[in-house]
């Protein structure tokens, strides 16, 4: 046990890395969200295929794979990335596909009369999105959108097999040198069930924040 | 609302606590279990034997084109076992989880170019070596800044995780040399990609080891230098099997003595074994 703790700042650099990863990966596969949600609800025929095509792609294959791909696959055709930087781009896009559906079906929950109101008040399509439907879409989605992101927080060990040391690859390195795994590897799940506890505390207040004028 | 959020905190601090307590008691216990029957006779009589490799490292365990175990260790592995008189049945297990493996009973003995140490002598038995290994700094072909381990100051370098190879740069060469950067993988076959894709500055392994990557793969990387140190791999058993480690040794002393291990060693690294 004393080497866990005599190792904590170790781990606890591990930490840092981990949600690091979350948070820029949830940053950018919200966005993507958006523009992949609306793409299915509002596109034409062809972006309305695209998007289809990208979620299903994505919500198909193991993220693992996703990641690997993007380090070491995308290699062969000329793009090298860092490990941080494939990181960030694999775990956004698949965060971004599952976040997408979340937020379709959100938007889908807002009945009509938003729509027929704002239009009536003179808003254009992009107005009423963004100003009217778009907030109360997200209260909605933040139940479901919270599981995402809580996943993702556990899902960021995957990138440990591209190098990023992560929490996971942390307690690998300490197991390697020390030779034994019960402590670190319960140590780590300790940790991870820690962050994601204040992630899903945040999140609740998040939720209660915006439902104020319910 | 501050009552719950109180109570939930306390309900966080006393399953830490129990976690914590249950961890410490847990690494008092001894790991080494007393064999009730005899491993080796164990094996005898069920006519099999689990080795734990890689199978991600040519040209010592790799998948060949027929999708079969082949290689070095492969092949020592199948003659130990022929001689036994039973079957050998390969099981495959990342180097990072090889320990573990062994430990918990997922194969019976490692024959994985291990490489014998100290540390390592603590949890497990080793036979007598079966090979020598030669280590030399990798790098890219056209790289010519690195020659020698002095030059890894401020520099990317590649190692496997778990492996004696990482223990020594961390513990030998970091102090020696001063800061560097170390990127551990799960398998020679990333490490080597990454150095050949330009993410890694060098790496360390053994001549053999890069020789059919840069055949069959192409990759453009090169070694320089003298070894850095020699290595001798065992074949690794858990401990207490005193009897299966006196068989194992046996049958490779034989092997030494009648020159199979030399043919072994020749067919796969076309030179003779120097120990």
């Amino acid at each position: 046990m004393d080497l866990v703790w005599s190792n904590m700042p170790f781990l606890l650099k591990g930490a840092y890395y981990t949600l690091l990863i979350t948070i820029v990966s949830m940053f950018f596969g919200s966005i993507i969200a958006v523009f992949v949600a609306i793409a299915r609800l509002k596109g034409n025929w062809l972006i309305r295929w695209i998007a289809r095509a990208y979620v299903s792609i994505i919500r198909g294959t193991p993220t693992l794979v996703q990641i690997i791909i993007v380090y070491y696959g995308l290699v062969d055709y000329g793009l090298k990335l860092e490990p941080l930087m494939a990181a960030y781009i694999a775990l956004s896009i698949s965060i971004g596909a599952y976040l997408s559906e979340t937020l379709r079906g959100a938007i889908q929950a807002i009945p009509k009369g938003q729509y027929e109101a704002a239009y009536a008040s003179g808003m254009t399509p992009f107005q009423t999105m963004t100003r009217i439907i778009l907030p109360q879409a997200i209260r909605i989605a933040i139940p479901p959108a919270g599981n995402t992101f809580i996943g993702m927080l556990k899902e960021t060990s995957l990138v440990s097999v591209i190098t990023v040391t992560e929490l996971l690859r942390q307690a690998q390195l300490l197991i390697a040198q020390y030779y034994v795994y019960m402590p670190f590897y319960l140590a780590i799940a300790v940790m991870y069930w820690i962050m994601s506890t204040v992630f899903a505390i945040l999140l609740e207040r998040l939720e209660k924040r915006l439902s104020k004028y319910e | 609302m501050k009552k719950k959020r109180f109570t939930f905190m306390m309900m966080l601090l006393v399953v830490l606590t129990i976690v914590v307590t249950a961890c410490s008691t847990k690494s008092q216990s001894d790991d080494h279990k007393e064999e009730k029957t005899d491993l080796l006779q164990d094996i005898k009589e069920g006519g099999t034997i689990k080795i734990g490799l890689m199978g991600t490292y040519q040209p010592y365990n790799f998948l060949n084109e027929n999708k079969e175990m082949d290689g070095y260790d492969v092949d020592v592995a199948k003659e130990l076992a022929n001689r036994m008189g039973v079957e050998v049945e390969f099981v495959a297990q990342e180097f990072s989880g090889m320990i573990a493996g062994l430990q918990t009973e997922k194969f019976d003995a490692v024959i994985s170019q291990m490489t014998i140490t100290d540390e390592r002598k603590e949890q497990m038995d080793f036979t007598e070596p079966y090979i020598k290994n030669n280590v030399k700094v990798i790098v890219q072909e056209d790289n010519t800044s690195i020659t020698s381990k002095e030059d890894f100051v401020g520099k990317e370098i590649g190692v496997g995780l778990g492996t004696n190879d990482e223990t020594y740069l961390r513990t030998v060469v970091l102090p020696e040399v001063g800061e560097f950067n170390i990127r551990t993988y799960d398998d020679v076959i990333t490490t080597l990609k990454d150095l050949d894709a330009g993410r890694i500055d060098a790496t360390i392994n053994n001549l053999y080891a890069i020789k059919p990557v840069i055949e069959k793969n192409g990759y453009k990387i090169k070694a320089v230098g003298d070894a850095i140190k020699s290595d001798f791999a065992g074949v690794a058993i858990r401990k207490g099997n005193e009897t299966l480690l006196k068989e194992l040794d046996k049958h490779l002393a034989e092997m030494k003595e009648d020159g199979t291990l030399s043919e072994i060693h020749v067919k796969w690294f076309g030179e003779e074994p120097q120990f």
